[in-house]
């Protein structure tokens, strides 16, 4: 046998699903190899049959008619190897030291697609990116249908291969920026790449920034959209959605669809975002502030109110809003964690224990509930599940600073983020860059 | 090596957050009291210091009514925040009342303090009471509603406010100790018999000093001149009754030998409500404009011999008489100006009936 046909043999042959198989391809002896787990194996022959049966290919040469067939190789037991495990099927010629990687009728082990699981559209596309990156490219391609576009590839990783595909437009992305990510990546590219934290570290990104340095999106509109901006979508295989670079922070509060209304409703919807992130930062602290430290600042009737629902609660206001906000952190995870079906439990339970027995046990003040529904809810209006997370994060510094220094420092807490936000940057350009897509890259 | 050395230094500046700030001093506001109402009189050398507390109880809100007496008032508070069972915080006092004697003998060590100490609001409402302190107080009691914000509303321009009511804040009383042109009316006040609180006038302040006193008509002009606002009061003359919407005043300022002239024009625009018999509108304006004229010109005389300018009419002369004269305004200056006053009528609706203009 082989010498290069028993390496591949010695390296994966123990798998209960390796194919290994002698045939004929016409009169030439051959081995036949693929995992029956990842192809399709009676349909892939009868296509290899149909080919060596078909009578234009009767009177070529054996080099015309394995071109015909697939990618010919000289005797590489490696790429041989990593050709197998990406699902391809490895006509190995046995006589001659070459072998051809048939592309081959594979297994549908890909979802359909479908709606988006993690992004709601209102009147608008409602296809979504799924878990096969080629798939991914070809939703955008169909999308955007314009020769501008440029895709990458790059395979990163040493022991198993992940693709990386990086797409722009030509002539509105900034050529610098993309051949630093570019090289960026090359540099690293023997680095693991499991989850968007490999990532980083293969861009270069510290890895304790609170701050997602991409934007994600599943739609294909929204990604089209960052295209046209002059932004570059990064599509991960077996990831099913985009990651948007640089992500910037005017990307909390705009959604491409918001465009599908009237010019008037998307500047109010956007408006309404921009109150909801501030909310969620300001209201936790506000109520601390206010409860502890500056009573003075509310009218007078508030101010008795507030005394009045909070007769009785054992607690101060600190202890008692982290609490309350840690519970409903703890709701929150939970209802990601529950199956659908046990989901609305969790809702329900949640919903009668937080809103009526805990007040009733005066362990906290009505008050505060109303604060907590309202910041749980200004919470999710901003795009993106995982700037929502840390908006959800920055407002216990903010609480914190409250609970300390009052309305100062409140104030405080707000410069502390702003200045955090200012000082963050990807590959030179700024967080808070407003105007990137009219004047590009300048500072990058 | 470096992260830990870092998340170190992090975690340390943290905790010192918590050391240096004090924050175990802050109070929540359920253990707080807050005072809406402050009385003070003045009893030999002492302070009488009564603060008018509503304090949730059981859903609703009680009126509970608190006094001491000491030789400052901050320390009769103190004396108060110890033998209540959640400190005083005086920053939601809302009205201070005074009583009119202490009003008589000055209240210019009061209002200074409560410049000095911050404790209150510099925006707290002044209000001098015609009737002893305890009495007025043990009255409110009786008669306020379950909310205890009443009095503070009887004086709260998006209540109950009427602009023949004087509004003086702790800023207005300390300027007028100090300034030479301005002094103040503060509103005074006495309890009813079927109403909480009962208007009588305003008191007449000349630096920190109650000198004289004018009833609520002259109040509504001294508002109107102070550019307060008198919509919606209703004028009755012998021959209709009309609801003045809006006025706006030209004042003229002349100096000739160190005699200060005045030439003051206000323009008031009217709603006609009620005739009796059937007058023309020229007949209404000009008995509107006499009514007014002849009532002002009485107040004015009032002010003059007290010698306080509560319309701050000397504001007018602040470019022409120098900073070292200024100081003699109230006496040499005031006593002596000439004032003409000119009422301008306009009837801007008749209602759905016609009146004939003749």
């Amino acid at each position: 046998m082989n010498s290069s046909l028993q390496e591949i043999k010695d390296k994966i042959g123990n798998n209960d699903d390796f194919f290994f198989q002698r045939d004929y391809l016409g009169e030439f002896p051959v081995v036949l190899m693929a995992f029956k787990t990842l192809i399709d194996l009676p349909k892939t022959k009868k296509m290899l049959q149909t080919n060596i049966n078909n009578p234009f290919t009767i009177n070529k040469t054996l080099d015309e008619f394995l071109t015909g067939i697939g990618e010919v190789k000289e005797q590489d037991s490696k790429e041989a190897i990593s050709s197998i495990m990406e699902g391809k099927l490895i006509v190995y010629l046995e006589n001659i030291p070459k072998f051809v990687i048939v592309e081959p009728v594979s297994k549908i082990l890909n979802r359909a697609i479908e709606q988006p699981v993690n992004e709601n559209v209102l009147q608008g596309p409602l296809n979504s990116f799924t878990e096969d990156k080629d798939t991914n490219i070809g939703i955008v391609r169909r999308q955007m249908n314009s020769d501008n576009i440029q895709v990458i590839s790059l395979a990163v990783g040493n022991d198993q291969k992940k693709s990386l595909s990086l797409l722009y437009l030509k002539d509105l992305t900034n050529i610098d920026f993309v051949h630093k990510l570019i090289d960026q990546i090359k540099k690293n590219q023997d680095k693991e790449l499991n989850h968007l934290q490999d990532l980083s570290k293969i861009l270069g990104f510290s890895p304790w920034v609170a701050i997602s340095k991409y934007h994600t999106t599943e739609l294909p509109l929204e990604a089209v959209q960052f295209l046209k901006k002059g932004r570059v979508i990064l599509f991960q295989d077996r990831l099913p959605f985009a990651l948007v670079l640089p992500s910037l922070l005017w990307d909390i509060f705009t959604l491409e669809n918001d465009r599908n209304y009237p010019l008037p409703l998307t500047i109010a919807i956007r408006g309404v975002r921009i109150i909801g992130l501030l909310m969620t930062l300001l209201i936790p602290g506000l109520y601390v502030a206010l409860v502890a430290v500056n009573p003075e600042v509310l009218r007078i009737e508030l101010a008795l109110s507030i005394a009045q629902s909070r007769e009785g609660v054992p607690y101060p206001a600190l202890v008692e809003i982290l609490m309350m906000l840690v519970i409903l952190e703890l709701i929150l995870e939970a209802s990601i964690r529950l199956p659908r079906s046990i989901g609305p439990t969790i809702t329900m339970v949640g919903g009668i224990i937080l809103g009526q027995a805990v007040v009733e046990a005066k362990l906290v003040s009505n008050l505060l509930i109303i604060i907590l529904a309202a910041t749980t809810i200004a919470n999710s209006t901003v795009v993106g599940f995982q700037n929502s997370l840390t908006i959800r994060l920055f407002k216990y510094i903010i609480v914190i600073l409250a609970s300390i220094y009052g309305i100062l420092g409140i104030v405080a807490g707000m410069v502390l983020v702003s200045a955090y936000l200012a000082k963050i940057k990807s590959f030179g350009i700024p967080y808070l860059n407003l105007k990137f897509a009219k004047d590009g890259i300048k500072s990058g | 090596m470096k992260t830990y050395k870092l998340a170190a230094i992090a975690l340390l500046h943290f905790c010192l957050l918590f050391i240096l700030s004090g924050c175990w001093n802050n109070k929540d506001i359920n253990h707080r009291v807050l005072p809406v109402a402050m009385g003070i009189s003045k009893q030999d050398k002492e302070y009488k210091v009564i603060l008018k507390i509503p304090e949730p109880h059981q859903g609703t809100t009680q009126i509970k009514i608190v006094s001491a007496t000491g030789t400052t008032i901050t320390q009769v508070v103190d004396k108060i925040s110890m033998n209540m069972e959640s400190s005083v915080d005086l920053l939601h006092v809302k009205v201070i009342i005074i009583e009119r004697e202490t009003a008589e003998q000055g209240v210019k060590d009061i209002i200074s303090g409560f410049m000095r100490a911050r404790d209150v609001s510099a925006k707290a409402l002044v209000v001098i009471c015609d009737e002893d302190l305890d009495e007025f107080f043990s009255k409110i009691k009786k008669t306020t509603g379950p909310e205890g914000t009443t009095l503070f509303d009887f004086f709260e321009k998006n209540a109950g406010w009427n602009p023949q009511i004087a509004l003086t804040r702790i800023w207005m009383v300390y300027r007028s100790i100090h300034s030479y042109t301005h002094d103040v009316a503060i509103p005074l006040v006495k309890s009813g018999k079927s109403t909480m609180v009962e208007q009588i006038g305003s008191a007449v302040i000349k630096n920190g000093k109650m000198v004289g006193e004018i009833n609520s008509d002259e109040t509504l002009l001294v508002n109107a001149f102070n550019g307060e606002g008198i919509q919606g009061r209703i004028e009755v003359m012998d021959h209709a009754s009309v609801l003045i919407i809006s006025d706006r005043m030209e004042h003229k300022s002349k100096l000739i030998e160190q005699k200060p002239y005045l030439q003051s024009q206000i323009n008031i625009k009217v709603v006609l409500l009620e005739t009796r018999g059937d007058p023309s509108t020229k007949v209404i304006k000009k008995e509107l404009e006499h009514l007014l004229t002849n009532r002002f010109n009485l107040m004015f005389t009032k002010f003059q011999t007290s010698k306080a300018d509560i319309l701050g009419l000397g504001q007018f002369y602040r470019t022409q008489i120098s900073r070292s004269q200024l100081k003699f305004w109230r006496s040499k200056y005031y006593p002596h100006l000439k004032m003409d006053i000119k009422f301008h009528i306009n009837i801007q609706n008749e209602g759905y009936l016609k009146t004939s203009s003749d």
